[in-house]
């Protein structure tokens, strides 16, 4: 039998070689690896070639932002044909060069404020979408089939051998560069600053192709500031229940906390409520979350003892410096963040508590809005059962315990649901059917775009009280615990009172006096910390919040 | 550290009324259910309040009658309409009947309410005039702003012909707001988004410094009743002399910081030392910082 026939291969180094020759052709405008700002567009045209696949680095804080204004300038006639895998579709350049011709492919996360806009271009047969991913989907496919040729990073100093510093908010940087540098790929950083010496190397200078001084500053986003202001006495109460109900039962000290009022919520009950049930030391002290100014009255108060971050926050910077007990800190005394090992740990946590849009009667959650393509972000990641998890700890043990009540011990994680029955406009927060699955047929998607699945969540809270799914056996089961938490709305109304007092009986519904927990206390004078005013204060002045969150 | 736990910003305008007020001595006129809701709102589609969105009535400080107002912010913004507007006028004007110690104004207003205009800018000349007649008759008028609307348009205009403001650093006293002055003079003069230099412009501390608020206190429903028991009964004069002094007053203002682009500037010119913390110190060391400057110029 013949061998099957082989392409001629020209080499095993046919990579390298054509990172040689783009080097050539982009050192030819530097000085060094210093390229001067108003040579970007000349320097990209150079390096990049039609059909790449190309990173901009963005996630939803720190933004390649120079970088990705001079893609958008570039001739078409000589880059086109782009393939763009990155994690965040967030700045108009984005989509600007789908739109000249510049790219034609997409494969991201998440696309936040410009979703609608993507939506229109992929109606237009403009943006080719490949899938849309978690942040660890994509970065895992940067190491299999997604490697990209060109990456644009953003960094905040570099020196003039291309060392960069990425100062607290390193993010994805490292995953980006890794898979790029090592698979003959270009390494393009845009820096606030070029320098003699740099307070840390983040990146050594010979992963590093260009350099180029942004005129401004990168754009970064403060999305994880939340005003204590605008926390109501409904999420308070949300929060009096989870601390009884989940985190004093089961004990959780490992854990992820979702970005949201609610979550904020249980962060500045802990001082307070959490304390005087003495459960500081017991529960909610190692954390998997950016430097939320929230969790200040909790890390002061010697709840929260050790944080990891995927990013930074804007105004947090030196309070984190200060706490080189609780954050990871460099030698340099600012904060390493890195997206990666923050999924990787929340991942392995106890517990995930966030917030949704629209819950099913399956318990499958979903942020989707129709007219809108969004993405996924981190949450389906942090949200889902860690099945790889082989090492024990009380609360995975005793959620374990109830999930496998036969057969095999297990362990299980924790994966909780908070949400108010009725979200704003008087929409109901639980349905029927999931607007996703529309979204599906709209966006000619593989799957319904769902954040949670149903059979990875253990736990809503709502205001009404506690829906345990792991006591539920049957899915009618199931579906009665989710319309028993489910309050006035239509979902609520059509519960089957018989069986919710049967799972009322076995603990898979929880009302809030069936877990001691007194709804008159719920007001916002539990609230450690009731203003940005008061974080600050709880800072001892650390916290420097920016403008639009002041009221002084 | 617990920050303080009532805060002033937050309570509602009966939850204010019942901090402020000697416990059991409120009564309150025309109070909800007597349902005086607006005639104007409704035939806009718009909902309507029983109270209109203000309480009045009467009560005891440490022992010392007063009338008393609050407006609740809550809805539409504290704004005032007709019925809203005649209950505020009425209670000033009842000051002349029954000459209380004092008449306490909890100011929480962006000003006329724009769906009922017409109504509501009439009832703005009736308080003023009101508030005119008391302070005539020698009546102490107590206008108090830290509610989240801050004091605005008219209700503006009123806290300033009163005898005596006390806000705490989180109010704002000014006449058009920051969006309407972005609206008219551009992002470029003044970005309303930015709230640190919105605080800067018609912030409490600024408006103390000055001269135009009395008191600066800590958002704390006590701290504001004992500012307001403090000063029940002090009328000022208010005659020819009293306007003239005023008048040269603003005067020498104009010319002195007509060219100050910022509070800070400002700030520095009347000596203070470090004014870009100004923002930021607590009511107390700003209170002696104050009392350092006015001791300096006396």
């Amino acid at each position: 039998m013949d061998a099957s026939p082989r392409p001629p291969r020209t080499g095993w180094n046919s990579l390298a070689r054509n990172y040689d020759a783009r080097m050539l052709r982009g050192g030819a405008l530097a000085d060094g690896k210093v390229v001067a700002p108003d040579r970007a567009t000349e320097l990209l045209e150079a390096v990049i070639e039609p059909h790449d696949r190309i990173c901009i680095e963005g996630n939803n804080q720190k933004h390649a932002d120079f970088l990705a204004k001079a893609l958008a300038t570039v001739s078409p006639d000589r880059v086109h044909d782009l393939h763009v895998v990155q994690s965040n579709i967030a700045l108009a350049p984005h989509l600007d060069i789908f739109e000249a011709g510049i790219a034609r492919r997409l494969d991201f996360c998440y696309a936040g404020p410009q979703g609608l806009r993507l939506a229109q271009l992929v109606a237009d047969g403009k943006v080719q979408v490949g899938a849309i991913h978690t942040y660890l989907e994509l970065y895992s496919r940067y190491f299999t089939d997604l490697t990209p040729r060109v990456s644009l990073i953003a960094a905040e100093a570099a020196d003039r051998d291309g060392n960069l510093y990425t100062g607290p908010n390193t993010e994805d940087t490292p995953a980006i560069v890794e898979a790029t540098a090592f698979k003959s790929g270009i390494l393009i950083a845009q820096v606030n600053r070029i320098v003699d010496k740099l307070p840390r190397v983040d990146v050594p200078g010979d992963w590093v192709s260009f350099v180029v001084e942004a005129p401004t500053p990168h754009y970064i986003e403060p999305i994880f500031t939340r005003d204590p202001a605008a926390i109501t006495e409904i999420q308070v109460l949300m929060a009096m229940m989870v601390v009884r109900g989940i985190y004093e039962k089961y004990g959780v000290t490992r854990l992820n906390h979702g970005i949201g009022f609610d979550t904020a919520a249980v962060e500045l009950i802990l001082p307070t409520y959490a304390e005087e049930l003495g459960l500081r030391g017991k529960i909610c002290r190692y954390m998997s979350v950016n430097p939320c100014p929230t969790l200040i009255p909790a890390i002061e108060s010697g709840f929260v003892e050790a944080i990891h971050c995927a990013g930074s926050e804007l105004g947090m910077e030196r309070y984190v410096a200060e706490r080189s007990d609780v954050f990871f800190i460099g030698r340099d005394g600012s904060m390493r963040s890195n997206r990666i090992f923050c999924q990787l740990a929340g991942h392995y946590a106890d517990l995930f508590i966030g917030s949704t849009l629209q819950i099913d009667l399956e318990g499958n959650s979903s942020t989707a809005t129709l007219a809108r393509i969004t993405g996924f972000g981190g949450a389906p990641n942090f949200g889902s059962e860690s099945r790889g998890r082989r090492h024990g700890s009380p609360a995975w043990l005793q959620a374990g315990r109830e999930a496998h009540r036969a057969g095999m011990p297990r362990g299980r994680k924790l994966v909780v649901q908070m949400v108010e029955t009725f979200r704003e406009g008087l929409s109901s927060t639980f349905v029927e059917k999931l607007d996703a699955w529309e979204l599906m047929d709209t966006f000619d998607m593989p799957l319904p775009p769902v954040m949670v699945y149903g059979d990875d969540l253990t736990h809503i809270v709502t205001e009404e009280g506690i829906a345990n799914l792991l006591l539920c056996d049957t899915l009618a089961e199931r579906a009665q615990a989710i319309r028993g938490v489910a309050g006035y709305t239509a979902v609520g109304r059509a519960r089957d009172r018989h069986m919710v007092e049967t799972l009322r009986e076995r603990g898979a519904i929880l009302y809030p006096e069936d877990i001691g927990v007194d709804k008159r206390l719920a007001n916002r004078d539990l609230l450690a910390a009731r203003s940005i005013k008061d974080l600050v204060r709880w800072s001892d002045g650390l916290y420097a919040p920016p403008a639009r969150f002041r009221n002084w | 550290m617990i920050p303080p736990r009532h805060s002033y910003l937050e309570a509602s305008a009966r939850a204010r009324l019942a901090g402020i007020l000697d416990a059991g001595t409120f009564r309150e006129f025309c109070g909800p259910r007597a349902r005086q809701t607006s005639p104007h709102l409704p035939a806009l589609g718009m909902p309507v309040a029983f109270d209109d969105g203000i309480v009045v009535g009467e009560g005891r400080i440490d022992g010392r009658p007063v009338l008393i107002a609050a407006q609740e912010g809550g809805f539409m913004g504290g704004a005032i309409g007709e019925v809203h507007g005649a209950k505020l006028a009425g209670l000033i004007e009842r000051a002349l009947d029954i000459r209380p110690d004092a008449v306490v104004l909890l100011l929480d207003s962006g000003g006329v309410r724009l769906h009922e205009a017409n109504a509501g800018l009439i009832a703005m000349g009736e308080i003023q005039r009101a508030v005119f007649d008391a302070r005539a008759a020698g009546i102490a008028l107590v206008a108090v702003i830290g509610g989240r609307n801050g004091c605005y348009g008219g209700t503006s205009i009123v806290a300033r012909s009163c005898d005596v403001i006390i806000a705490s650093e989180e109010g704002r006293l000014s006449i058009s707001g920051p969006e309407v002055i972005e609206a008219v003079e551009g992002i470029e003069e003044f970005d309303a988004r930015d709230r640190a230099l919105v605080w800067r412009t018609m912030g409490a501390k600024h408006r103390r410094l000055i001269g135009e608020i009395d008191i600066l206190v800590r958002d704390d429903i006590d701290a504001f009743r004992d500012a307001i028991a403090g000063h029940i009964g002090d009328s000022r004069p208010m005659d020819l002399d009293a306007l003239e002094a005023e008048h040269a007053r603003l005067v020498d203002r104009l010319s002195r910081f007509r060219d100050a682009a910022d509070g800070r500037d400002v700030w520095a010119r009347l000596g203070v030392n470090d004014p870009d913390r100004v923002s930021d110190i607590e009511a107390d060391e700003f209170n002696a910082l104050v009392d350092a400057l006015e001791g300096a110029r006396r």
